[in-house]
């Protein structure tokens, strides 16, 4: 409620800004990270299912490994969503949005996915988010006018994943 | 004494985002000194405004050290020390744009 005021009066009057200052710039972008920790997501939804199918008797060394996979799971989820919003804040301008309208929605699409990750252990949904950020590094080397190919990661999971042909 | 003001910049992500509102005093540096991690506001000639956390508070000069949560921050890394004069204020009500 508040934010909502606090918006209507800054488009009224205008707000002072505080930069929280970040780019040198440096201009150095790029969606690999995010394609790698979508990766890792997919890995560690295949370990714990593989533990967790192993394991009878849950012992404290299942707890242990289990616990860390998900430790991994929730911050590559989380690393996904920031290494876009980068991206999306910093790089691609008004330009790029007209050229590709599915932005947008994309972007929004990865940022939910990426906390459907989070919050649980489906293997869809991780191979969803892998999807929607292959086409958002598609997109990306699009915008430098750089061709990509996809090819199986050379690791495991194996899955998927958007290359820059240099 | 107060100040309200719009965060621009990814440097305090995912803590602070661009869009969010904070509303900045002094009034708390009066009852409590200035110690890491508190969130402050301050001048700088070369970048106006800006917003970040106090990593460190140089006992003898006061100086202040401060830091974004983001590696490309720009802060004390590259500009130093800012002076206690410098500062605005402590961020004492963050208003949060809705996160996706």
């Amino acid at each position: 409620m508040f934010y909502e005021l606090l918006s209507r009066i800054d488009r009224l009057v205008g707000i002072r800004g505080a930069s929280a200052h970040c780019d040198i710039p440096c201009g150095i972008y790029d969606p690999h990270q995010a394609q790698v920790a979508a990766l890792t997501v997919i890995r560690m939804l295949d370990l714990m299912a593989d533990l967790t199918n192993a394991q009878k008797t849950p012992t404290l060394e299942y707890h242990n490994s289990i616990s860390r996979q998900i430790a991994v799971k929730e911050e590559h989820a989380e690393l996904v969503k920031r290494e876009v919003r980068v991206i999306w804040g910093d790089y691609l301008k008004q330009e790029h949005l007209d050229k590709y309208p599915e932005l947008p929605g994309l972007v929004h699409k990865i940022m939910q996915l990426g906390s459907k990750c989070r919050q649980g252990v489906s293997r869809e949904s991780a191979m969803d988010l892998l999807a929607a950020v292959n086409r958002f590094a598609e997109i990306f080397w699009e915008t430098k006018g750089i061709a990509t190919k996809r090819v199986k990661a050379p690791y495991k999971p194996g899955e998927e994943i958007v290359y820059p042909v240099l | 004494m107060l100040y309200l003001l719009k965060v621009a910049g990814s440097s305090l992500e995912p803590d602070f985002e661009e869009g969010d509102f904070v509303l900045v005093s002094k009034i708390p540096f009066f009852f409590r000194p200035m110690r890491p991690g508190d969130v402050i506001v301050f001048n700088h000639v070369l970048y106006h405004t800006m917003i970040k956390y106090v990593e460190h508070v140089e006992p003898e000069s006061g100086e202040i050290f401060v830091a974004g949560t983001h590696p490309g921050s720009v802060d004390s890394r590259s500009f130093g020390p800012i002076r206690p004069s410098a500062v605005l204020g402590k961020v004492i009500w963050h208003i949060c744009k809705k996160r996706v």
